[in-house]
C-alpha cells in the first residue's frame, strides 16, 4: 500500500511526538512511523526531570531554558494533563573535589541566565531535613521542573490526531530512497510512504536508520537502570542529584581511572549516579546507572542493589520503605554529549534529531519547534552549527 | 462514568474499567500504551490482576484474538523488596 504525506517521522518517542505535534499545528500532513509502540524506546523508560542545571553552559542550556517556557504554555494547550511542575532542585555535594568543580559549573551556568547558586548545610538541612550528614553543600535551582513524560507523549499523540496526525505501529524503516521532490520510505508494516521530508527521531536506533542511506553517526544506547518506590508522602522540598552523577555525565570517572590503568570498582563499571525524583502519583524514582550494554534492556540485581544502597546512604529514612518495580531505557548518546539536530547535507529533506542522551523529556518542546522550522526552510530562532549532523560526517556531508 | 457500579479493574491504583475502554477508543494499543496513560498496573501489585483484564479489554474493543495482543513486560522485583535488604 502507497501514500503520501508532507513529513514522516521515524520513532514515537518524545521528540518525534513533539515535532509531529508542531508539525500538524502548522497545518503540515504528518506520519509518524514507530517499530514497536508509543514511548518503546528511552522516552517511556526514564524519569521525569526538566533539569536545567545538569545542561552544559551554551546552546544546551538555553535550549533548556527555551523549553521550559514552552511546557508553561504547552501545559494550557495540550489536551490531557502533563504533571508539570516547579519544585526546584538540588545537587548534593559530599566532598571539596565535588564542591569545587560545582563551583565551577555555576559560575558558567549563571553567565547564561539561569538562578542558580550553591548553598551550604544549614540551607541543604531546612530544604532537604531527611538528608544524610555526609552531605556537605549542595547547588539549589528554584527553576528546575518536572514533567511526566508518559502524559507528556500522550498529550503530544492526541494533540496531533486532532489535527490529522497518523501513527503507524510496527514500522520500522526498511529502505529509505531519494524520489522526485522528496523520500520513499518503505516500513516494515508493508507500507510504502512518500514525503517531502523525513525526520529521523528514533533515538538511540537513529544510526541503524542513517545507515539505510549509507551513513552512520555516533550515536550508541547507554543503559540506565532506574528503581521506582512504593507511594510514599514527600520527604525533602526538591527533586535531588548528585554531583557525582553530574560528574560521571561532564568526565566520565570510569574513563579517567581507565586511562590511568586502574581497576573499575562497581560503581563505575555501573557509571552510577543519583537522582530521586518523586512523581505526582508519590512513587520516587530513583536512579540511576549509566551503561554501555549495547541494546540488552534487563535490569539486574547487581546494579539494583548498587542503587539501593546508594538512596538509602543519601536519604537513611527510606530503611523502611519498598522498591515495586525496575526499568531500564536507552539514552542515546553521542560522542560529544551534544545532540543532534539538523539537515543532513546532501541528503536534501532529510533530517536529523536524536542524540539527547538524558535530556531528550527536558529538551522535547524546543526540539519539536526548531525541526518544525527546519522542515519548513524557516530559520531557527538558535544557531544549530553545534548541533549539526555535519559535525560527524566531515566535509563531504553524508 | 460515575454510575454507581463502576468497576475497579486496576484496584492498586484505582483505574476503573470506563477509564481503560476510553484510553483504548482514543488511541492506545498495546497493555503497555494503556498503562502509560492510566496507570492501570503501575500500582504496588504491578498488574498482578489487572495486566490480564486489560488485555481482555483491548481484545474486546479493538477486535483481537488473544495472543494478538502487545503484552507489558515483567521486571524486578517479583514481589515488593525493602530497602532495609540493601546493607553497605
Amino acid at each position: 500500500m502507497n501514500s503520501s504525506t508532507d513529513v514522516l517521522i521515524l520513532g514515537a518517542g518524545v521528540n518525534g511526538l513533539s515535532i509531529a505535534y508542531e508539525l500538524c499545528k502548522r497545518g503540515k500532513k504528518v506520519v509518524v512511523a514507530e517499530k514497536a509502540e508509543i514511548g518503546a524506546g528511552a522516552s517511556g523508560s526514564c524519569d521525569d526531570m526538566i533539569l536545567l542545571q545538569s545542561k552544559k553552559p551554551g546552546i544546551l542550556l538555553e535550549m533548556a531554558l527555551g523549553s521550559l517556557e514552552l511546557f508553561r504554555s504547552l501545559r494550557e494547550e495540550l489536551p490531557c494533563d502533563i504533571e508539570l511542575d516547579t519544585k526546584g532542585g538540588m545537587i548534593l555535594i559530599e566532598d571539596e573535589e565535588q564542591l569545587s568543580l560545582m563551583e565551577g559549573f555555576v559560575a558558567g551556568q549563571k553567565s547564561c541566565g539561569l538562578e542558580v547558586e550553591i548553598v551550604g548545610r544549614s540551607r541543604v538541612k531546612a530544604l532537604q531535613p531527611l538528608v544524610s550528614e555526609s552531605v556537605i553543600a549542595s547547588t539549589y535551582s528554584a527553576r528546575d521542573s518536572q514533567v511526566n513524560p508518559l502524559l507528556l507523549m500522550k498529550a503530544f499523540y492526541l494533540g496531533a490526531s486532532e489535527r490529522g496526525l497518523r501513527l503507524l505501529r510496527g514500522a520500522a524503516p526498511v529502505s529509505i530512497e531519494p524520489r522526485a521532490g522528496g523520500w520513499a520510505t518503505r516500513l516494515a508494516s508493508g507500507e510504502e510512504i512518500e514525503s517531502g521530508a523525513v525526520v529521523n527521531a528514533a533515538g538511540a536506533w537513529a544510526s541503524q536508520v542513517c545507515s539505510l542511506l549509507g551513513f552512520e553517526l555516533p550515536i550508541i544506547p547507554r543503559k540506565g537502570q532506574v528503581m521506582v518506590t512504593e507511594q510514599i508522602p514527600p520527604i525533602g522540598a526538591t527533586n535531588v542529584w548528585s554531583a557525582k552523577y553530574i560528574a560521571s555525565k561532564l568526565k566520565p570517572v570510569a574513563a579517567r581511572r581507565e586511562a590511568a590503568g586502574a581497576a573499575q570498582t562497581p560503581e563505575e563499571r555501573y557509571g552510577l549516579g543519583f537522582a530521586f525524583t518523586s512523581t505526582h502519583s508519590g512513587n520516587y524514582l530513583v536512579g540511576s546507572t549509566r551503561e554501555n550494554a549495547g541494546f540488552d534492556k534487563g535490569t539486574d540485581p547487581e546494579a539494583l542493589a548498587l542503587i539501593g544502597r546508594q538512596v538509602r546512604r543519601f536519604f537513611p529514612v527510606l530503611a523502611n520503605v519498598n522498591f515495586i518495580r525496575s526499568f531500564a531505557g536507552f539514552r542515546p548518546s553521542t560522542t560529544d554529549g551534544m545532540p543532534v539536530i539538523g539537515e543532513v547535507a546532501g541528503r536534501p529533506g532529510f533530517f536529523v534529531a536524536a542524540g539527547h542522551e538524558g535530556d531528550g523529556i527536558a529538551l522535547a518542546p524546543i526540539t519539536g519547534k526548531l525541526v518544525a522550522d527546519l522542515v519548513e526552510g524557516r530559520t531557527p530562532g538558535y544557531d544549530l552549527e553545534k548541533l549539526s549532523p555535519g559535525r560527524f560526517l566531515g566535509a563531504k556531508g553524508a | 462514568m460515575g454510575s454507581g457500579d463502576e468497576k475497579h479493574i486496576c484496584r492498586c491504583e484505582e483505574v476503573s474499567e470506563d477509564e481503560i475502554r476510553a484510553a483504548i477508543r482514543s488511541g492506545a494499543r498495546t497493555v503497555q500504551e494503556v498503562k502509560r496513560w492510566t496507570r492501570a498496573g503501575m500500582g504496588i501489585c504491578q498488574g498482578r490482576t489487572c495486566r490480564r483484564l486489560v488485555e481482555r479489554m483491548l481484545c474486546e474493543e479493538l477486535g483481537l484474538k488473544p495472543g494478538e495482543v502487545e503484552v507489558s513486560s515483567f521486571r524486578q522485583p517479583v514481589r515488593p523488596v525493602s530497602l532495609k535488604s540493601f546493607e553497605d
